[in-house]
């Protein structure tokens, strides 16, 4: 598969402080990869540099393609219409497609309305539209969905998820972990400006995530248990349950959640 | 030539939408005007001879220090630039399209002015209007230029506005529009040599384009020229 953006031994400084320690990896075609760190781990300035708004003081970066971009924190002047703000997009872009994309995301219905009326979930569709105007193959989401309501968020998940369909590869920097993983095919994790984690939510449940939550639900109370040995430690806690004739309600297996293992790795553990 | 086009008509309209600059460049002018016009003219009869002179270039200084800079600041202080550059809008245009509309409100304003002072205080009018205007222009691209180092320079909203006021008023006071210069102590007169709104009201009064008064105002627009160039490769990097 054809490598829309590939990264290799980014580094960015800001002073003395080193941000960027030499990233390498590759984004796919029709891809969304996603770029997660806690706060300060590199994330929003590496996407920038991708988008090509900061320059980096070592390695290289390949953009095999278009870019559209849309911004964490966007405006417009606060006087400007949704139609203005499109059609002078579509003239600097010399792109014609402006229309239907604010068809796409339900601007038509307010194509009149000055920015400063437009409320935080309308804004977002209003920059995600202008980022797509000219039909750009690789679309940079940084923190798309901050911000908007549970409604917002679903939407916009939804259009997100038909800009894939229709072959859009897509990096994202989020927060939102439940998003992550709902939306992402790949991952990289950043901790301290390099990557600790490379690959999809599944790989980073079973490579990191060694231990399983047991939950017994029982009628003298809820037991909670980590393991990295499932069958010997389930076993044991049931035969135990079982000599004290303790009734189990409910027993619960899982491996963690990727927020869990994203702050294991977060954490350097 | 589509984009350029459009974008300088859209910030023409977005000025007039937004009100600030048709507060700045209109209504407190021209206010000023009408009151001191009438004030000025019957206090001293010479007065309507440079009237027109002295309240254009009040209106002209107040519009592009006071009314430009915050339009710069709502553009490349805040996110904006960012989208713009994020979009491949070109980081100079919302300076470009700022200026021409500016230029053009104010010209406008001066133009009102203009007409009006002859009819409500029996004003005298400059012998040769060609050569007024031409001047009136290169102080009102002056002005604007002086006007977007402030609005580049400074980011904050609220230091913006000191900056253009800490410029506005010695330039208003120690030009000569609001008393003679031969009033005011040396040192004054020395300090408003450094304000173009000096230079632009000898330029106008005078009636005539003297090099003299030229020169400074084009030394003025070139230094601030640089500056903002500077200034906006700043911004881009």
């Amino acid at each position: 598969m054809r490598n829309m953006v590939q990264v290799r031994g980014l580094k960015k400084n800001y002073k003395d402080h080193e941000v960027l320690k030499g990233l390498d990896f590759d984004v796919r075609e029709g891809e969304i990869f996603a770029l997660l760190g806690g706060n300060g781990a590199g994330k929003t300035t590496a996407l920038e540099c991708m988008e090509g708004l900061k320059r980096y003081d070592g390695g290289s970066i390949r953009i095999d393609g278009s870019r559209g971009i849309q911004l964490q924190s966007a405006s417009l002047p606060g006087y400007i219409r949704v139609k203005e703000a499109v059609c002078l997009f579509e003239k600097w872009k010399k792109a014609g497609d402006g229309k239907r994309w604010s068809e796409v995301f339900g601007l038509d219905g307010f194509y009149h309305r000055k920015y400063r009326e437009l409320s935080t979930g309308q804004k977002r569709r209003l920059h995600l539209a202008l980022a797509l105007i000219g039909d750009p193959e690789i679309l940079f989401l940084d923190e798309p969905t901050a911000g908007l309501d549970v409604e917002g968020r679903i939407g916009l998940h939804e259009e997100i998820r038909r800009l894939k369909a229709q072959g859009k590869t897509m990096i994202l920097a989020s927060h939102d972990m439940a998003e992550v993983e709902s939306l992402c095919d790949r991952i990289a994790i950043l901790s301290d400006g390099n990557i600790a984690f490379l690959g999809t939510v599944g790989e980073l449940t079973t490579t990191v995530g060694k231990h399983y939550n047991i939950t017994i639900r029982t009628g003298q109370g809820t037991e909670q248990i980590e393991t990295e040995q499932i069958g010997e430690t389930l076993l044991a806690r049931l035969t135990e349950y079982q000599e004290k004739n303790v009734v189990i309600l409910d027993i619960q297996v899982d491996r963690g959640s990727l927020e869990q293992h994203f702050m294991k790795i977060a954490k350097g553990e | 030539m589509g984009a350029f086009l459009y974008g300088a008509a859209l910030q023409w309209r977005l000025d007039i939408r937004s009100k600030t600059l048709l507060l700045t460049c209109y209504l407190v002018p021209l206010l000023f005007f009408a009151v001191m016009g009438g004030i000025f003219t019957s206090v001293l009869p010479d007065a309507g001879d440079t009237l027109v002179s002295s309240m254009t270039v009040f209106g002209v200084t107040m519009g592009a220090v006071i009314g430009v800079p915050p339009s710069l600041v709502e553009i490349y202080g805040s996110d904006i630039r960012r989208v713009y550059q994020a979009s491949g809008v070109p980081v100079w245009s919302g300076l470009l399209f700022t200026n021409i509309s500016a230029v053009l409100h104010l010209f406008f304003m001066s133009v009102i002015l203009y007409a009006a002072a002859p009819l409500l205080f029996d004003a005298k009018l400059p012998e040769h209007p060609g050569i007024w205007f031409g001047g009136l222009f290169l102080y009102i691209v002056t002005s604007t230029a002086v006007a977007d180092v402030i609005g580049l320079a400074v980011k904050d909203p609220a230091k913006t506005s000191m900056g253009s006021m800490i410029f506005f008023l010695p330039s208003i006071l120690f030009s000569g529009i609001m008393f003679p210069e031969e009033l005011l102590p040396e040192a004054f007169q020395a300090a408003g040599k450094l304000f173009p709104a000096t230079w632009g009201y000898r330029l106008l009064s005078g009636g005539a384009a003297e090099a003299s008064c030229v020169w400074p105002l084009l030394l003025t627009l070139l230094l601030a020229g640089i500056v903002c160039a500077a200034l906006v490769r700043r911004v881009r990097e």
